[in-house]
């Protein structure tokens, strides 16, 4: 807990695999009869073993890192975690924590603490009691567990509550107990299952800079799992991007937003969404040009290099540009405007581009009068902001 | 379109009671429709009857009916009180019912504690069928499979190599009659407990884990606060009936050499009621049994109250 802390945690995560077996019946009914035509596997998460919910996972966290896992609904995320923490069996791979294997350990031995979505507070025991339920079990002295329970209380602004049993409490202090009573235990690794899922966006906001300044107060190593991009942005030293049970991606922040690694990683991060084009890509000598819908730019020298660098050619791409570096301009791509929502500082401009809906983000300031439905508007983007995925494996052709 | 408040719109607790009844005032007779008919079989069945009481005051004669017959007073009662049998019938009764609750009471609930440990769902629902089909056997036939199980001949003495007659010893019979009510009742008793179960929270019980809680740990800490209010609600229900020990089976396990140990008030009443036609008498010591039930339903629920932060019945 205290930030003079000297434990190191490293953890990593090696090829891991997690396989939801069949239960009886259920393979014998999967099975296909021999004389039947096979089908071909829809969700290639079903395989002959179960269902595959994680594989391939290879990760190294390194000491005091906050990593985020970060995807949709069902892409192994949360079971990533709860392998870490010893809640779900691994069915393949290793897991290492401060350089021992950790596979058959239970939980307890870990030295994990985990801060669950619903809070996960005994209901019948007050909330000095809950922070020191882990301690006790421990049998750690008295005065030990109090100091303990009291300097985390001190942390989260909680003391005053105390005595109080959590169903007194309000979401975001039933959170922050959940939180208390992990870091009490001053855990070499703390694992965050969605933490703020529960609570509204004002809430989750502010507990979100709670977290960031908690992260700075007792200084361990942070497996952060959210399906909230922003929380990933936000909280993350790395992200971890995974989909149907593979990452996608891992980078810091910025890297994954410049340069996200496929057209999945590009549709996740960022809000609002990446807008895609069916577009050409041009290959003149060591320069590359993207076209589409009779508009020509030139990659930037950064792009140029990294697609000469993999020998890419000439070929139909799909181009991905973000909305908010897509210019209204005079001339440029032709599209109708469908939408125009006022935000504030900024109007999201929804146009139909040859079919495509795109979405452009115009500051108010460079506004030169109102959008209405049916206007003809241009637009353009440059060559540093355009990112190139081919057509044929979806996966950004600079890698 | 009138506007009709929530029964229970948040705010204070007088404010949630003044919406509760606007409310039923708003649709009173929906509350008629299905309430009348459980009031109706309420009172025809249970306070209608409650006029027989007045048996128990008289020297009844069926011919003459209650109104006819010759009024007692307290006679019965005391005949019953002063009767040399009186303590033997209620130590018997007490000592049955007592030791039925205190073996027979937790058995359900470990039962549901063991069966919600059961990861496979398919394995926990065989072995559940297997627990409940006990209670579907009848009183008697169960006291069947009991006699022949423990006849000199049976089952049990094949396993000892004994020829002990337990049904004839008064020493056996409190453990024949519980052991069998546990074996056929608890399966089918623990369903109310693995259903509370069911509401036990699962990240609670994965937080436990992780903060390092054995088995026992986890139960104290997860499980018997999900359950601890039904647990309660069942225990002031069982001592309320506790003196109500069903004559039918103790009747059925009854042996002429057993009788110092079988012979309870409710098979008393039996015999003094249906078989000498004695009905004042019967009804007395009915009545009698029922007052010390309400007495302990109303002392054992106060008690809990105390004990459980104001919660009871």
């Amino acid at each position: 807990m205290c930030p003079e802390s000297e434990s190191m945690a490293t953890v990593q995560l090696k090829n891991i695999k997690k396989v939801y077996p069949f239960i009886s019946g259920e393979q014998k009914k999967n099975k296909k009869k021999a004389d039947e035509p096979e089908k071909k596997k829809v969700n290639l998460q079903i395989t002959d073993e179960g269902v595959v919910a994680v594989q391939a996972f290879d990760l190294d966290i390194a000491d005091k890192e906050f990593i985020v896992l970060v995807g949709p609904s069902g892409c192994g995320k949360s079971t990533t975690l709860r392998m870490v923490a010893g809640l779900e069996e691994i069915s393949g791979g290793q897991l290492i924590i401060d350089g021992k294997v950790m596979n058959d350990v239970a939980p307890k031995d870990r030295d994990i603490a985990m801060v669950f979505q619903n809070y996960a507070l005994y209901p019948h025991m007050t909330v000095y009691e809950n922070m020191a339920f882990s301690l006790k079990l421990r049998k750690e002295p008295k005065d030990v567990i109090d100091k303990k329970v009291r300097e985390a209380a001190e942390i989260l602004d909680i003391t005053q509550y105390l005595e109080r049993k959590p169903k007194a409490l309000s979401g975001g202090q039933r959170q922050r107990v959940a939180i208390g009573r992990a870091i009490v235990r001053d855990p070499k690794v703390m694992l965050m299952d969605e933490p703020l899922s529960n609570l509204d966006a004002k809430l989750r906001n502010e507990m979100r800079a709670e977290i960031i300044k908690l992260r700075q107060r007792i200084n361990t190593t942070f497996m952060y799992v959210t399906h909230d991009q922003t929380e990933a942005m936000t909280l993350g030293d790395r992200i971890v991007i995974m989909k149907d049970g593979y990452i996608q991606q891992i980078g810091t922040p910025q890297e994954v937003f410049d340069h996200p690694a496929n057209l999945f990683v590009a549709g996740f991060i960022g809000m609002p969404v990446m807008n895609f084009f069916d577009a050409e890509l041009k290959r003149d000598g060591k320069k590359y040009f993207v076209e589409v819908g009779g508009y020509r730019t030139e990659l930037d020298a950064e792009k140029e290099a990294r697609l000469a660098a993999h020998d890419v050619q000439s070929q139909p791409i799909t181009l991905g540009v973000r909305p908010e570096h897509t210019d209204v301009a005079d001339a440029g791509i032709s599209a109708k405007v469908e939408v125009a929502e006022m935000m504030g500082s900024s109007v999201h401009l929804h146009v139909n581009a040859g079919g495509r809906d795109v979405i452009i983000i115009v500051p108010t300031i460079d506004m030169k009068g109102n959008y209405k439905l049916g206007d003809t508007v241009h637009f353009t983007f440059g060559g540093r902001v355009a990112h190139v995925f081919s057509k044929e494996t979806d996966k950004n052709l600079e890698f | 379109m009138k506007k009709v408040p929530e029964p229970a719109a948040a705010g204070g607790g007088s404010s949630k009671m003044h919406n509760t009844l606007v409310y039923i005032r708003q649709h009173w007779q929906l509350y008629v429709l299905f309430m009348l008919p459980a009031f109706l079989l309420t009172i025809i069945f249970r306070y209608i009857p409650m006029g027989g009481i007045a048996i128990a005051f008289t020297e009844y004669n069926p011919i003459r009916g209650i109104f006819g017959s010759e009024w007692v007073g307290f006679e019965h009662f005391q005949r019953f009180l002063s009767s040399p049998d009186f303590m033997r019938y209620l130590m018997n009764t007490l000592k049955l019912s007592v030791f039925g609750l205190l073996w027979g009471f937790p058995a359900p609930i470990l039962l549901a504690f063991l069966l919600n440990r059961i990861m496979s769902a398919k394995t926990k629902q065989k072995i559940q069928l297997v627990l409940y089909m006990p209670n579907f056997i009848s009183v008697i036939v169960l006291c069947g499979i009991v006699r022949i199980l423990l006849s000199p001949t049976g089952l049990v003495n094949s396993l000892l190599g004994t020829s002990t007659n337990f049904m004839t010893m008064p020493s056996a019979f409190r453990t024949i009659y519980i052991a069998s009510g546990i074996w056929q009742g608890a399966g089918w008793a623990s369903i109310i407990y693995t259903a509370a179960l069911s509401n036990a929270s699962k990240e609670l019980k994965e937080a436990a884990v992780i903060d390092g809680a054995n088995i026992i740990q986890q139960i104290k800490a997860v499980e018997w606060p999900a359950i601890k209010d039904t647990v309660l609600i069942q225990f002031i229900m069982s001592v309320g009936n506790i003196m109500s020990v069903g004559f039918e089976k103790a009747y059925a396990l009854q042996t002429d050499l057993n009788l110092n140990a079988s012979e309870i008030i409710s098979t008393y009443v039996y015999k003094k009621g249906l078989l000498d036609g004695d009905y004042g008498f019967s009804t007395a010591v009915g009545l009698f049994n029922t007052v010390i039930n309400v007495i302990l339903l109303i002392s054992m629920n106060a008690l809990v109250k105390k004990m459980n932060e104001g919660k009871g019945i």
